[in-house]
């Protein structure tokens, strides 16, 4: 990568980073004279990197309301959602009592003293403030007063883990047992899952109603004030920036993620086209 | 709902259906399929993206089950690439951009067979469940001759 000036300057969720790295893969082979510059991050963390004057030309989040909330219509003019995504607990083959695990018990196998699992930082990342609210539904759904309490208790700390990446490179390394993560990314990295039912795993637009009991605090743009968000389903999102010095590359990057060609790359990804 | 060559067949010769052309249909068509006659009838009561057909879908008295978000986005996919759906990015005034379906003409008539074949099945359900009926009876009428007896 090429960090000129005059590189095309893409910055998103560090969930999207095999896509983002293949579509631009292919876009510049389309366009072999284009100096480009990738950054993973988590995704309100982005938002947030572009609000304090940081320049990128495109912009692909995690969660599309982030767009709404810190980016429209000063940074960023339109935006479109391209994938749905779901949370899974991730885990590995030596994960403690990964072969005991299952749908139905994940609740108590995880509670275990000696089992270690974590989110993502829920100020930086939107798998982190989603897991939360995965928490906070399934206190509601399985009927188990104070889960979401003693879920946070127990959770190894989160504050390490920027982006949902950092979670599913420890848990590769057996730092912690289970992780929550977006679907895409169990399937990218070939880890072993627990799917959650769709009542309480953010996937479903039919619950969008029943999702947005979840409320979870997070740092807002103003430092020091903290804002709440309420659960919805998972939407990834990407928009170009107003500022754009390559404002026609950056619009047929995007026009590229959001055609044919990219609901192809998204799929084989794990991420549902949408 | 049906393959693509088949769907193509079946679309040719729709104005001359006949109940033989219909009764080969029947096997090809799993339960899993309909979910496409549901968002077909969606679509042609009105465009909407995915987001809101599984919303609909959902809230619909026609629903096969759960329409699950991978399951509604797959079917819509292959039916864009069927020619049954189209659909454009539409730019929201002040919120975000969204894929918009809508039905073609091929697709509306897919909705038609769709709507001929379940038809058919509606018939034999109700050929079924007369046969059945019939059964029972039969049934009760055969234990009161052997308490009569």
């Amino acid at each position: 990568m090429n960090t000129s000036s005059n590189a095309l300057r893409l910055i998103h969720a560090g969930a999207l980073q095999r896509v983002m790295e293949t579509c631009l893969d292919l876009y510049t082979r389309m366009n072999p004279n284009l100096k480009s510059e990738l950054k993973g991050v988590g995704s309100r963390e982005g938002a947030k990197r572009l609000l304090s004057g940081e320049h990128y030309d495109v912009i692909a989040l995690a969660d599309q309301a982030l767009f709404a909330e810190l980016l429209v219509p000063d940074l960023v003019e339109n935006y479109f959602i391209f994938a749905a995504d779901q949370i899974v607990i991730g885990y590995t083959g030596f994960s403690k009592g990964s072969n005991e695990i299952t749908p139905d018990n994940w609740i108590d196998m995880l509670l275990q003293s000696q089992v270690r699992f974590s989110h993502s930082n829920h100020h930086l990342d939107p798998c982190g403030y989603r897991a939360l609210m995965v928490w906070q539904l399934a206190e509601k759904f399985y009927q188990r007063p104070d889960l979401s309490t003693e879920m946070e208790a127990a959770c190894f700390p989160y504050e390490t883990y920027p982006k949902s990446l950092n979670l599913a490179s420890d848990l590769l390394k057996g730092k912690v047992d289970y992780a929550f993560l977006y679907s895409s990314q169990a399937k990218q990295l070939e880890l072993p899952y627990i799917t959650l039912p769709s009542k309480i795993n953010l996937s479903n637009p039919a619950y969008a109603n029943y999702y947005d009991q979840a409320a979870v605090s997070v740092e807002s743009k103003i430092p020091g004030k903290n804002i709440i968000i309420h659960g919805k389903p998972i939407e990834f999102a990407i928009g170009k920036s107003r500022n754009s010095h390559l404002s026609e590359h950056a619009q047929s990057f995007i026009d590229l993620l959001t055609g044919p060609e990219g609901d192809s790359i998204l799929e084989e990804y794990g991420l549902i086209p949408c | 709902m049906l393959s693509k060559p088949i769907c193509t067949l079946i679309i040719a010769e729709v104005y001359t259906m006949s109940e033989d052309l219909l009764s080969k249909l029947d096997p090809m068509i799993s339960m899993e399929r309909t979910i496409q006659a549901e968002l077909l009838l969606l679509l042609g009561q009105k465009p909407s993206h995915g987001y809101e057909l599984i919303q609909r879908l959902n809230d619909s008295d026609f629903k096969s089950g759960e329409a699950d978000t991978a399951t509604v986005y797959r079917n819509l996919r292959r039916m864009d690439k069927d020619g049954l759906i189209q659909s454009h990015w539409e730019i929201g005034e002040a919120g975000p951009g969204r894929r918009l379906y809508e039905l073609t003409p091929l697709g509306k008539q897919s909705l038609d067979l769709w709507s001929q074949f379940l038809t058919l099945q509606k018939t034999k359900l109700q050929k079924f469940l007369q046969a059945y009926k019939q059964y029972e009876d039969s049934l009760a009428k055969g234990e009161n001759e052997v308490n009569k007896s």
